[in-house]
């Protein structure tokens, strides 16, 4: 089927009877629709998930219109599709096909998946078999499109490793134009994909390997021992890299960020300018995947932030600009930006919203900035219910702090607040999940007394999420198990009999999910045939709680004869192969050791960007540092 | 302050906007063209845009309005102009004229809607037939039909609300072009005219694969019809 027939279908009869058609037309303001016979190299960016999640993806955005902007390399998009347009495509036989142009993905040279978070992966073998292309990368041959993905978990890509060409580690706006060359000149010099009778596939791959940050899983081969557990992974021959590591954008301020951004038409998640203010957080919370994998920190500057904000409502015409990061509090310039951003746009009635604060009376001070007459509410994640635990994953947040900001935040006019807590925790105790519980009902006390004390009617609201903790790979703790699944729901039945208070409501995580979650996030290769058969018993949108059904994975499990639990609740010495450790992120083996030992004795590590040096070893393997834009950074100390 | 009233077309790929897209799509082109915008009050100001009638998802319009209140006085062609080049593909500014104060809003006015609605056949008929289903169809004084409500399904006569409709087949499909009511005294679809008329002499129609066009709304003065626009020009 080519682009015109699908075109066809899809407008005589598949549009109208699918919910929310605007999910597959394409014809965004500003999207960009390239000649394909005018480009060397073609890309489908895929999103394994539903339209309205993957157009909230500052990534894509960035890649998107970075490769768009390249004279010899187009990149179209392509979501998971919604499961009513899924039957109508399998039921006609209709290839996945992407937006802009509506061509098959067969066409394509290159499909790129993003790995956002574990539970997406059995969207990705769907995507794949919808595509009509084989799932397992050693059935493909030169008429498929190489298949690629990048992304935070691709930090351990293993579990996916034999369904995906090559892998990209870190930041995709270094690599991404430059492997797309490489495929091109090689398609050029060796006619790949033009003469069916040769397969240059493994050639091209061999060459791909050899730039930097491009994992390529065929060329390593992981070792079991006789249980089957994983041993070691080595290379398969010399000329290819014996470590991969991930590449950074050395001067953020510089670097490529889209302001002809796309308009969606349908309500999506984040729907209005994403405007990235920095990247990395060094705060070194000891479970945070991110702020490992994205060290160093580096801002931009209020300049070119400026600039990015005008012409960004110019091209788009949103009202609301969102700046993003992991904790834009942190950012050096954040106060004259938001002053600034508010009053230029004022006219144009342009809001700003922060969508992460920090546990302080700052940011209490900053919401105070954008939120002046529409009241929503505050968010804060102390994580951890008592001192002690606190200090044990390094979340630099005393009692006292947030009770400032609370009774800050309820001085200022705001009536509901929203507390992020972990439960699993490494050490956790009785007594720190009794303390989630106090925690929250000060909070509603501390409300409730203001009010009345103001003469306020308004009932106090505090809405208390308590996920559990999954380990993860490239973090101190790494190492650690997770609790069990009747743990997890012990512990949450707890805190519900615990909570009794009216004005708390208490919210928790499918404990079956985030078990499935850590097994994939510490996988191994053993896992794909796991993944592939739960894929097949039906797993798809597992992010979904709707559609996730524990059943298809336990099934999976059994078929293929492997332990979940060996994954999920094994405590690793420190002298065991990791099944990722030939993929360098720049955090040392040492410096995760050393956090974890203080972890236990619930040591406290400074954040480094405004005090002494924690050699993580990012910036010396990287060959990068820090970059901060504002003044006098020792000022802020107090802040931690 | 002052107020335009803005005819458009809605096309393809843009016809499968909702309601709600259409009017953010619009708020987003106006604020990139620069066109002053005057909002609301209170604590989410809004630009004060009104449509003049929903259009259902993945029909085809040759013929919409919109009204939009601006701050100062701006050229009907300056906005045609700058509008146009905002706008997402799919939509086409037709026409921009300001609307003198005092004039009715552009929901109360509209009264009629002109729909072609055609529909593949799927064995080959003469006119003939589909002529006389029409006629039997029009010397009914009852079309009954069926409508989801919120309260369930309720039954509607829907004939006092059809005032012209013709048929013809065109390269193997049924064409219905139709003068229905629409606005405040109700809406007749196409869809439902089309069912009605099908009825009659069991006509082989594929029902999965229709296109709808409305080709323009209008508003009745004594017994001609007028498009919005043309009714500030008959002031």
């Amino acid at each position: 089927m080519n682009q015109e027939q699908i075109s066809q279908i899809l407008e005589d009869e598949l549009l109208n009877k699918v919910t929310k058609p605007t999910r597959y037309t394409g014809g965004e303001y500003n999207q960009v629709k390239k000649d394909w016979s005018t480009v060397n190299t073609t890309m489908a960016f895929a999103f394994p998930d539903v339209y309205e999640v993957g157009m909230s993806h500052l990534g894509l955005r960035i890649l998107y219109h970075l490769i768009n902007d390249q004279e010899n390399m187009l990149m179209e998009r392509v979501f998971a599709p919604w499961i009513d347009m899924e039957e109508e495509l399998r039921k006609r036989e209709i290839p996945l096909f992407s937006l802009e142009s509506r061509r098959p993905l067969k066409d394509f040279d290159v499909i790129g998946f993003t790995l956002q978070y574990e539970m997406s992966y059995s969207n990705i073998l769907n995507m794949l078999d919808l595509a009509d292309i084989p799932l397992w990368s050693y059935d493909r041959t030169d008429e498929h499109p190489l298949i690629i993905a990048g992304g935070p978990c691709a930090v351990n890509p293993e579990p996916l490793a034999d369904f995906l060409d090559l892998v990209i580690l870190g930041e995709g706006e270094e690599s991404l134009p430059k492997l797309l060359e490489a495929i091109g000149n090689f398609k050029q010099a060796q006619g790949w994909r033009r003469d069916s009778q040769r397969d240059s596939r493994k050639a091209l791959l061999r060459e791909l390997a050899q730039l930097p940050g491009i994992y390529v899983p065929s060329l390593y081969q992981p070792h079991y021992n006789d249980s089957g557990h994983f041993v070691s992974i080595e290379r398969i021959d010399s000329t290819v890299p014996a470590q991969v590591s991930k590449q950074v954008v050395a001067d953020l301020d510089k670097a490529y960020f889209p302001t002809k951004s796309m308009v969606p038409f349908m309500g999506v998640v984040h729907d209005r300018i994403m405007l990235e203010v920095l990247r990395g957080c060094s705060r070194a919370c000891r479970f945070c995947q991110a702020g490992s994998i994205y060290r160093p920190v580096r801002e931009r500057s209020m300049e070119t932030l400026k600039k990015q904000a005008e012409e960004l409502i110019q091209q788009t015409g949103y009202d609301e600009i969102a700046l993003t990061s992991l904790s834009t509090a942190d950012y050096s310039c954040v106060e004259p930006l938001l002053k600034d951003l508010l009053q230029s746009h004022e006219e144009k009635r342009v809001g700003v919203s922060l969508p992460s604060l920090r546990v302080d009376a700052f940011s209490v001070d900053l919401a105070k900035e954008v939120q002046k007459v529409r009241k929503t509410g505050l968010t804060f994640a102390p994580e951890a219910g008592t001192q002690r635990l606190r200090d044990v994953i390094n979340k630099g947040v005393t009692e006292e702090d947030l009770m400032e900001t609370i009774e800050k935040a309820f001085q200022g006019g705001w009536h509901t607040i929203k507390l992020y807590f972990m439960m699993g925790l490494p050490t956790e105790e009785e007594e720190d999940l009794e303390g989630i519980a106090r925690l929250a009902e000060q909070v509603a006390y501390v409300g409730s007394d203001i009010f009345r004390s103001k003469g306020i009617r308004k009932a106090v609201k505090v809405t208390v999420s308590v996920s559990s903790f999954v380990p993860k790979p490239q973090t101190p703790f790494q190492w650690e198990p997770q609790d069990r699944m009747a743990l997890l729901e012990e512990k949450q039945q707890f805190l519900k009999k615990r909570i009794r208070d009216r004005r708390i409501t208490y919210n928790w995580h499918d404990s079956k999910v985030s078990f499935i979650e850590a097994v994939m996030a510490k996988g191994d290769r053993n896992l794909g045939k796991v993944l592939y058969k739960a894929w097949e018993n039906g797993a798809k949108f597992d992010g979904w709680t709707e559609h996730f059904r524990f059943e298809r994975w336990q099934e999976a499990f059994q078929a293929e004869d492997i332990d979940p639990e060996y994954y999920a609740y094994r405590k690793i010495e420190y002298d065991e192969p990791l099944p990722w450790e030939h993929l360098n992120y720049g955090v040392s083996r040492s410096y995760l050791v050393k956090e974890h030992k203080k972890a236990i004795e619930s040591e406290l590590t400074d954040d480094c960007r405004h005090n002494k040096c924690s050699a993580c070893g990012v910036c010396s393997s990287l060959g990068i540092s820090v970059d901060l834009r504002g003044g006098d950074h020792g000022q802020n100390s107090d802040r931690l | 302050m002052a107020r335009i009233r803005i005819a458009f077309s809605k096309e393809d790929p843009v016809r499968w906007l909702s309601h709600l897209d259409t009017q953010k799509a619009f708020e987003r082109a106006l604020r990139r063209a620069q066109i002053p915008l005057s909002y609301s009050e209170g604590f989410n100001p809004h630009p004060k845009i009104s449509f003049a009638s929903a259009l259902a998802v993945g029909v085809v319009s040759l013929g919409e309005y919109v009204d939009v209140e601006v701050s100062q006085e701006i050229e009907g062609a300056e906005v045609v102009k700058s509008l146009q080049t905002a706008m997402p593909e799919g939509f086409r500014i037709i026409e921009a004229t300001l609307v003198p104060s005092g004039q009715k809003a552009l929901m109360a006015l509209v009264n009629r809607a002109q729909y072609r609605i055609k529909a593949p056949l799927l064995k080959v008929l003469d006119e003939k037939t589909v002529q006389d289903a029409v006629v039997n169809a029009l010397s009914l004084t009852n079309w009954q039909v069926e409508r989801e409500g919120k309260k369930g399904t309720v039954i509607k006569d829907i004939r006092s609300g059809v005032y012209e409709l013709k048929s013809s087949i065109i390269e193997n499909h049924l064409l219905l072009e139709m003068l229905v009511q629409t606005g405040s005294e109700g809406n007749v679809r196409p869809e439902e005219v089309l069912s009605i008329v099908v009825q009659q002499e069991s006509l082989p129609v594929n029902v999965d694969r229709l296109r709808i066009l409305r080709l323009g709304l209008f508003v009745t003065k004594g017994d001609q019809l007028l498009t919005p626009i043309e009714v500030l020009k008959a002031l």
